[in-house]
């Protein structure tokens, strides 16, 4: 039987076509989100379909995540982003105990047990320094795309001194750099390690290893790097992470 | 309890008056239908769910008419003292005189959002520099100015010591506008020294004698301000007085929350028993009506339980939940996310515990003083939660953190950690300003986390 997830996210709506029989994923698909949310996600999901020649009824559920689950309407329930990340995170990874999500709008900690079950939960909503945000706001004012700018960070040798408290005083920070003459590679990687620095903040003092990096963050390069310095564990970026949360989504429909 | 428990809205409430009012509910003279508060300014009520029970409209009629009994008293000449920052020891004194009514100016701080911040009292508070890097008290200033809540009183004592910084810079603020406090110290209570004389205090902590004493004396100090108030002594045996009958407020609480937060289905709203419980410290200026208000509820509930019927499904996430909300609606938002309230630490929860009856009662008062779980070290307070986390089979803890309070600022960090290592139950951190609505879908969204999280632990 087929189920599906939808993780209509702050950035992107991801949709996964899960096959539950052989517990592998069927179907991946992904697209910006909008204003309209509903109407777009219905869209990516009809379009996962039709590329895999099924009509929506062999589909026999379907849960949404995400920032925006509530406005999926087709979707037959709605589960937190939090719950979903466990779900798709033990999917692939069964012995994972720690999960770090950064998305475009928000990070998350997320501490699992023994059965893959979420035990607790630290979410940073708030402020825009521990999310993609920072790194997007940095890509801009450097004229680079993400990917450009992870890559770029590969390169530092002396990584910038930057606040990790407040995207916008950073920004101020990182126009005083450039004047002062940094280099535009020890300044993305001043910010990515800025960034893993505020998630440790929100690790705290207690972290099991092994300890997965999911969300549209982790694609960036030298991200995982950063973040595992700061916590000084070692971190795993999960299968197609941006998928996670979908993933899961798809997973728990499969068991309601 | 006539009908099925629901929870309604403003709207289903005014037909729901009227259908109570034909079935002949007797109202005291402050009742009426919720409605009316709406026209005194009162719109956060338009955005609330409440019980249906007439106990749960006299709670909420009595709630928002404190400050017509306030008034009330002070046109029949009586005195009013104004107790801040004192979680429910001065009124104890106060009520023990006769013509005299004590109230909590810090309560102004729910002002700006039951008013939805339509009487601008925070940015008076911004105007005499005490802005939002303060804790939501500051609204006590702008109520101060403008005199529109309450009437000025006759006396103000505030606690000063081992109480938050924030609230004693907005006092001092109000001290220096030209409304003179008397202050008294409650000292930061420490465990004794191994060899040092040591009481056992109401809720179980233990505390140095000679604190003990310390409060003791500066209580004398009030008792004297307050008899010079009355223009009569307090005698020891109008205080044992007073203690028993506030001790009966408290019981009736007490029954209340055990009922409440220990049925198989919950019988009461979470908004509804956090207004009750607040009645522990203040009384909504009226001791004696507090009393029949909570014995009315008391009664609601005890029939639900009985008729095994509630508001909420059986399968509820049962959440503990550390300190009150500024903004009530989120209270209904765990409700609505799957959740129920089985257990709360509103900052006052030694409030709720019987004045010793056995003692001097200037001594028992000083005890129970130095009980307040916040004016000692943060782990007292984790202890004594993780306590009655475990007697109400709570599942999960909720630490709703007060913009600004300094009093919250790592406190929050060592209940977590405490609750997370001694009884090992999931636990948020939330941050709740005095108007959430921005913020509810982040709220909603780790509310629902948690709640997913106690079904997922409750699977074999």
């Amino acid at each position: 039987m087929i189920y599906a997830g939808i993780d209509a996210g702050s950035r992107m709506i991801k949709a996964v076509l899960f096959d539950a029989e052989r517990r592998q994923i069927m179907a991946s698909g992904i697209m910006d989100q909008g204003v309209q949310q509903d109407e777009l996600a219905q869209r990516l999901f009809e379009k996962l379909l039709r590329d895999h020649r099924l009509e929506r009824r062999a589909v026999s559920g379907i849960v949404a995540t995400g920032y925006g689950r509530h406005s999926v309407s087709f979707a037959d329930t709605a589960v937190t982003e939090i719950t979903c990340h466990a779900a798709g995170v033990r999917h692939h990874l069964p012995g994972a105990r720690t999960i770090t999500d950064i998305g475009g709008q928000d990070s998350k900690l997320m501490r699992l047990d023994a059965k893959g079950g979420v035990q607790d939960f630290d979410m940073n909503d708030r402020c825009a320094a521990g999310t993609g945000c920072f790194l997007e706001v940095v890509a801009r004012r450097l004229g680079l795309s993400l990917q450009e700018l992870g890559e770029l960070a590969g390169r530092s040798v002396k990584p910038a001194a930057i606040s990790s408290m407040c995207v916008v005083f950073a920004e101020t920070e990182i126009v005083g750099l450039l004047a002062a003459g940094a280099a535009a590679e020890d300044i993305a990687a001043g910010v990515q390690a800025a960034i893993a620095r505020r998630i440790a903040s929100m690790a705290g003092r207690t972290l099991d290893s092994p300890i997965i990096f999911t969300g549209g963050v982790a694609l960036v390069p030298g991200m995982r790097a950063a973040l595992q310095t700061a916590l000084a564990h070692p971190v795993v970026v999960a299968p197609e992470p941006q998928m996670t949360g979908a993933l899961g989504a798809a997973i728990l429909a499969s068991r309601q | 309890m006539r009908d099925a428990p629901r929870q309604i809205t403003l709207e289903e409430w005014d037909a729901r008056y009227a259908e109570l009012s034909a079935a002949g509910m007797q109202e005291p003279a402050y009742g009426g239908p919720l409605r009316r508060h709406v026209g005194e300014g009162d719109l956060r009520l338009l955005k609330l769910r409440y019980d249906n029970s007439a106990a749960a409209l006299r709670l909420w009629n009595f709630l928002l008419t404190e400050e017509d009994r306030l008034h009330q008293a002070r046109a029949e000449g009586g005195k009013i003292v104004g107790a801040m920052k004192d979680l429910g020891t001065v009124p104890v004194l106060a009520y023990s005189l006769p013509g005299v009514t004590a109230f909590y100016p810090d309560g102004a701080w729910w002002i700006p959002c039951i008013m939805e911040d339509s009487t601008g009292l925070l940015p008076i508070a911004d105007s005499l520099g005490i802005d939002e890097s303060f804790c939501p008290v500051r609204a006590m200033l702008g109520a101060f100015v403008t005199g529109g809540h309450f009437p000025r009183p006759d006396l103000l004592t505030c606690s000063v010591g081992a109480t938050c910084d924030d609230f004693s810079a907005i006092a001092q603020r109000l001290d220096g506008m030209g409304y003179p406090i008397l202050w008294w110290e409650i000292p930061s209570r420490r465990h004794p020294d191994p060899d040092e004389p040591k009481v056992r205090l109401p809720g179980g902590f233990l505390a140095p004698e000679t604190q003990v004493g310390f409060v003791r004396a500066e209580l004398e100090r009030l008792r004297k301000a307050l008899e010079e108030l009355a223009g009569r002594r307090l005698t020891d045996d109008a205080l044992s007085a007073g203690i028993r009958a506030a001790n009966r407020v408290r019981r009736s609480l007490s029954q209340l929350r055990r009922l409440t937060y220990a049925a198989e289905i919950c019988p009461l709203p979470a908004l509804e028993m956090l207004v009750a419980e607040m009645l522990a410290i203040h009384f909504c200026s009226d001791r004696a009506e507090a009393r029949v208000v909570l014995d009315q509820l008391l009664r609601e509930v005890r029939e639900r339980v009985q008729a095994r019927k509630g508001l909420l499904p059986k399968a509820a996430a049962r959440v503990f939940w550390v300190n009150p909300v500024a903004d009530l609606r989120v209270m209904t938002l765990l409700e609505e996310c799957g959740g129920r309230i089985c257990g709360t630490d509103y900052l006052f929860c030694h409030a709720l515990d019987r004045i010793p009856e056995n003692l001097p009662p200037m001594e028992a008062l000083a005890r129970m003083a130095l009980a307040d779980p916040m004016v000692g070290p943060a782990a007292d307070r984790a202890k004594r939660i993780c306590r009655d986390i475990l007697a109400f089979h709570a599942e999960a803890l909720v630490i709703s953190r007060i913009p600004g309070a300094s009093h919250c600022a790592m406190e929050g960090e060592v209940i977590r950690d405490w609750v997370r290592s001694k009884v090992g139950l999931p636990v948020i951190e939330i941050e709740v300003p005095p108007l959430s609505d921005s913020y509810h879908s982040t709220l909603r969204t780790r509310l629902e986390a948690l709640v997913e999280a106690v079904k997922e632990r409750r699977k074999p």
